[in-house]
């Protein structure tokens, strides 16, 4: 069988801080074959937004970061590379890209689109024309459902819509047909209904473009929409994953029942009760029959 | 109209007012101090009708409104008045004296721009790392003092004790031109002089840096603070992860957006500097307006005081309609604003 795109095996990180190392991954793996979206789903500090910055290699800068375990993409160990073709490994050409939280933050707000597009196009292609560059941005923001492509290139982001910069975000990270897509917690902080429409247009590139995503988030309804397989995470460990229907159905491990059932329903009964027993959420990883690193990765 | 026209017509506007009401309150101040203008201006020896007859002619007898409307009118006319200290029009004397102090004033901008911003840019790209800490703690050292301070102390080093500068004046004693702009600079290569251009840049180096320190360190430690928020914005993360060059992500990512709120305060620096040079012109002997306003101060010469304070109060309007235009042309907000409306 090919390489998954992305495997992670045993990947440990802690932060070296004055009063000793704190660890915050303790050993997680996961893999993410070509065309899959899987989704790794946790609270807020349990470890899935820094999983991302060490497969694009953003952390590894850091003096404070201890990083062990293994991260390959498309079977190369990224550790063994050197600096600069890791470096090249990001927003490149069939390579990885990533979109954020906040799309209208997350742009430079003093260049038009265009120009912030035609840095993303230079990454693939670093001596690509003025037309081109402009062509392909157009073509881009047309797949993204984007009606008037021209207008939105020459506007800068404090002019446009959430939903818009969202759409734009996603363009740019798929601008270079990507491997591979990190996308954390995806429009958070867009409101609900248009983060689920820009998520469907997601969607329907990735699996166009046969990309494989790694889908971060906290949100179990956007997960069960969008996801293939899922991987639930609490204080840095992989707690329970399996298919996404099989995951949601049938919940094995205590903290993913405690999660599923954190979810307000909207026929009432207001916030449920939380079985909140934080020790036996510690409880070893639970896999789906079939679902298994091993078996998967035979 | 095009927006920037706009822009200018409002900022000239709001100028004039300023420049009105700094008019009156100097006019009013000047007359208050006490000593009559001209006992002073005539001497002790001058007999009474002497003086009561330039007191009529100086219209000190009548009220001050009426004062300030000859003022006004005369203004009008480009007229400030004749300077009791020197006997000439407040004007030429200006026009004499102007041109050494905005020469001193334009260099030293120009180094805490040119020394001060990449200094700062450095500092904010090897932030937490040596380089970071030893900028910030020698800008650190520019801005705790003034710059008469050190004015006098790089005198010391550089022209007593090294004697690699002159100590003081525009142009060594051996070399005349002929004086055309009044700007030393621009003298010299006009009179085709190239070695009293390189006299004159000599004379001009110690100066201007001492005036120039505080503001490099201000200007430094401004746009080290500026960076480095912007560095923690998400577009920065976004365009690490695109894999940008770290030269690239400093240059349009950090600096470019963290210039906007730096600029507005580079420039009212720049201007205070007008402040500042009197003080250093004197450690220098630099023949420029500072001599001349500390003179006629003393002296209680209306007219003088009157002059030298409003072109010192244009010069900063100006220079602030100058930041205002830069602003609105690095923000696309305010470019855009000003389009819609």
């Amino acid at each position: 069988m090919t390489n998954p795109t992305l495997r992670i095996d045993d990947l440990r990180l802690g932060f070296k801080t004055w009063s000793g190392t704190i660890d915050v991954l303790h050993g997680i793996s996961l893999h993410i074959r070509k065309g899959e979206r899987v989704a790794l789903v946790g609270e807020s500090g349990s470890g899935k937004s820094v999983t991302a910055r060490i497969v694009l290699g953003m952390l590894q800068q850091l003096k404070s970061a201890r990083i062990s375990g293994t991260v390959e993409f498309e079977g190369i160990n990224l550790e063994t590379l050197k600096p600069a073709s890791r470096h090249a490994l990001r927003g490149t050409a069939m390579s990885m890209s990533m979109i954020f939280q906040d799309p209208t933050s997350s742009l430079n707000p003093v260049y038009p689109i265009f120009t912030l597009f035609r840095e993303v196009l230079q990454r693939a292609e670093p001596g690509i024309d003025t037309e081109t560059a402009r062509r392909k941005a157009i073509a881009a923001l047309a797949d993204v459902a984007i009606n008037e492509p021209e207008r939105v290139l020459e506007s800068y982001a404090f002019q446009l819509s959430g939903g818009m910069n969202q759409r734009v975000m996603i363009a740019m990270a798929l601008a270079n047909n990507p491997a591979l897509l990190l996308a954390d917690e995806p429009g958070t902080a867009l409101d609900v209904t248009v983060q689920a429409q820009t998520l469907r247009l997601m969607s329907e590139l990735v699996e166009k473009h046969q990309t494989s995503v790694l889908f971060i988030s906290h949100n179990l309804g956007v997960v069960r929409e969008f996801a293939d397989r899922v991987y639930v995470i609490y204080k840095g460990n992989i707690v329970e994953q399996g298919p996404t229907a099989g995951l949601f159905d049938n919940p094995q491990h205590p903290y993913t029942r405690a999660l599923l059932s954190a979810v307000p329903r909207i026929t009432g009964g207001g916030i449920p009760d939380i079985e909140d027993d934080p020790a036996q959420f510690l409880a070893p990883l639970f896999a789906h029959q079939g679902y298994s690193e091993k078996e998967l990765l035979k | 109209m095009s927006p920037f026209f706009r822009l200018l017509a409002k900022r000239l506007g709001t100028s004039l007012i300023v420049l009105i009401g700094v008019s009156l309150l100097i006019f009013a101040i000047a007359r208050v101090i006490p000593g009559d203008p001209a006992r002073i201006a005539l001497g002790p020896n001058a007999t009474a009708e002497a003086v009561l007859a330039l007191r009529e002619k100086l219209h000190l007898d009548a009220s001050f409104l009426t004062q300030y409307g000859y003022f006004l009118a005369d203004l009008a006319r480009g007229d400030l008045g004749i300077s009791l200290y020197t006997n000439r029009p407040v004007m030429t004397d200006i026009a004499q004296f102007l041109p050494a102090t905005l020469e001193l004033v334009l260099v030293s901008g120009l180094m805490m721009v040119a020394i001060g911003l990449p200094l700062g840019i450095l500092s904010a790209r090897r932030r937490g790392t040596w380089v970071d800490h030893t900028i910030r703690l020698v800008t650190m050292l520019g801005v705790s003092a003034p710059a008469f301070v050190w004015a006098v102390v790089l005198m010391l080093a550089f022209s007593y004790f090294l004697k690699i500068f002159p100590i003081a004046g525009r142009l060594s004693d051996s070399i005349t031109v002929p004086s055309m702009t009044g700007f030393m600079l621009i003298d010299t290569l006009l009179a085709g002089n190239l070695r009293a251009f390189a006299d004159a840049v000599w004379h001009l180096i110690l100066p201007a840096f001492a005036l120039a320190l505080s503001g490099i360190g201000q200007a430094a430690r401004l746009v080290r603070s500026n960076m480095v928020e912007t560095y923690e914005r998400p577009y920065i993360e976004m365009a690490e992860a695109y894999g940008f060059p770290e030269k690239r992500i400093a240059r349009r990512y950090a600096f470019r957006p963290s210039l906007i709120p730096s600029l507005t305060i580079i420039g009212l620096d720049f201007a205070a500097m007008l402040g500042s040079a009197f003080l250093v012109e004197a450690v220098y002997a630099w023949p420029g307006l500072s001599r001349y306003g500390v003179a006629v101060i003393l002296r209680k010469d209306l007219n003088a005081i009157v002059g030298t304070v409003l072109i010192i109060s244009a010069m900063f309007l100006i220079v602030n309609i100058i930041v205002d235009i830069l602003v609105s042309i690095i923000n696309p907000r305010i470019r855009l604003s000003q389009r819609a409306s």
